[in-house]
């Protein structure tokens, strides 16, 4: 509730005044006001970040969600065990075969023995 | 199968962004604060360049103030709560004014020390700046049945605080809070300049506005 006081008759016939004159403003003024206002209005929506319009953001969303689960899918499947050609595997059993390890490291003396033995009586290119 | 109301939506909106007549109907539609700013402006656009015209007594200048007021506005404060617009336009609407009254009165001191502007200040200097004062005066006009247009005259030779004052709330009609909102001052100040304005309006019209 307004606890202002009464406007004098001063002040009322002055507020008519005041707005008759913005009534009877010429069209030719009424018309600049309007092209301003609208200019004003583009302004504003050039200065409107459009990333953050939903408009724009929709399809480029789209786009990048039917991206993101095509990826998913395709990089799912291509590390599927079935797939696997089986190395990986064979380097592990390798690593783990301790009787394959011992052998690999004991000589063959037998091998080694006969190998002297014919180097000593038919010498290569005697 | 199932319809998924989000996607089916994210469709159609893509749909109606991509094609030229999908995007004119979303941006006329869909942007409320558009259209509300445009209402907002639509409705102060004519008192505020009576405001402007009573202060600069010039009409390309009163609308070069309004428009850069409304400009202002919509870049800068667009986003703040609508109920803001009123103090904050009628602020910058009013700073605008005294720059170019500053402006002017800026270059009416440089002419005047220009030895070549001298003889054409007789003849070809800025019409505003050699426009006679509103002689014969207000009441003359008065006189004349012009009663309005000596009110104006009247109220632009006010002191810039007591016409802001008188004119935001006779004009636009703002409560004494809200004017002291436009003006960046108290309500005390408001109320002071308010009365010195009726005051000094009363003494040159009086008479003639009962």
């Amino acid at each position: 509730m307004s606890n202002e006081p009464e406007p004098s008759p001063f002040e009322r016939r002055a507020r008519e005044l005041l707005r008759e004159s913005v009534d009877h403003l010429d069209a030719a003024t009424r018309s600049r006001l309007t092209q301003a206002r609208h200019a004003a209005l583009a302004a504003r929506s050039r200065t409107q970040p459009k990333w953050l319009d939903l408009r724009v953001l929709a399809p480029g969303g789209a786009v990048a969600a039917v991206a993101l689960v095509a990826v998913l899918l395709w990089g799912g499947s291509s590390h599927h065990p079935a797939n696997d050609s089986g190395g990986e595997m064979d380097d592990l059993e390798l690593l783990t075969d301790s009787d394959g390890y011992e052998l690999s490291q004991e000589p063959d003396l037998d091998f080694i023995e006969w190998a002297a033995a014919m180097g000593e009586t038919d010498p290569v290119g005697a | 199968m199932h319809h998924c109301p989000a996607a089916a939506s994210a469709t159609l909106l893509a749909v109606l962004a991509a094609s030229p007549q999908g995007g004119a109907f979303l941006s006329a539609t869909a942007d409320p604060a558009a259209q509300t700013l445009n209402g907002f402006l639509a409705e102060v656009e004519r008192k505020a360049f009576r405001m402007a015209q009573m202060a600069l007594r010039h009409d390309d200048d009163a609308l070069d103030a309004v428009q850069d007021a409304m400009l202002q506005l919509a870049r800068r404060y667009a986003n703040r709560p609508a109920a803001e617009w009123r103090p904050l336009f009628y602020r910058i609407l009013e700073n605008r004014i005294r720059d170019l009254q500053r402006r002017r009165t800026v270059r009416g001191r440089i002419m005047a020390f220009m030895p070549w502007s001298r003889d054409a200040e007789e003849t070809d200097s800025d019409p505003v700046e050699r426009a006679p004062d509103p002689a014969p005066g207000p009441v003359a006009q008065v006189e004349g049945s012009q009663i309005g247009v000596a009110l104006q005259q009247a109220v632009g030779l006010l002191p810039a605080r007591q016409r802001e004052a008188f004119l935001l709330r006779n004009l636009e009609g703002l409560d004494v809070a809200e004017t002291a909102r436009a003006m960046g001052c108290s309500e005390g100040s408001v109320k002071t300049h308010y009365s010195r304005a009726v005051q000094n309006l009363r003494e040159q019209l009086g008479e003639y506005m009962t």
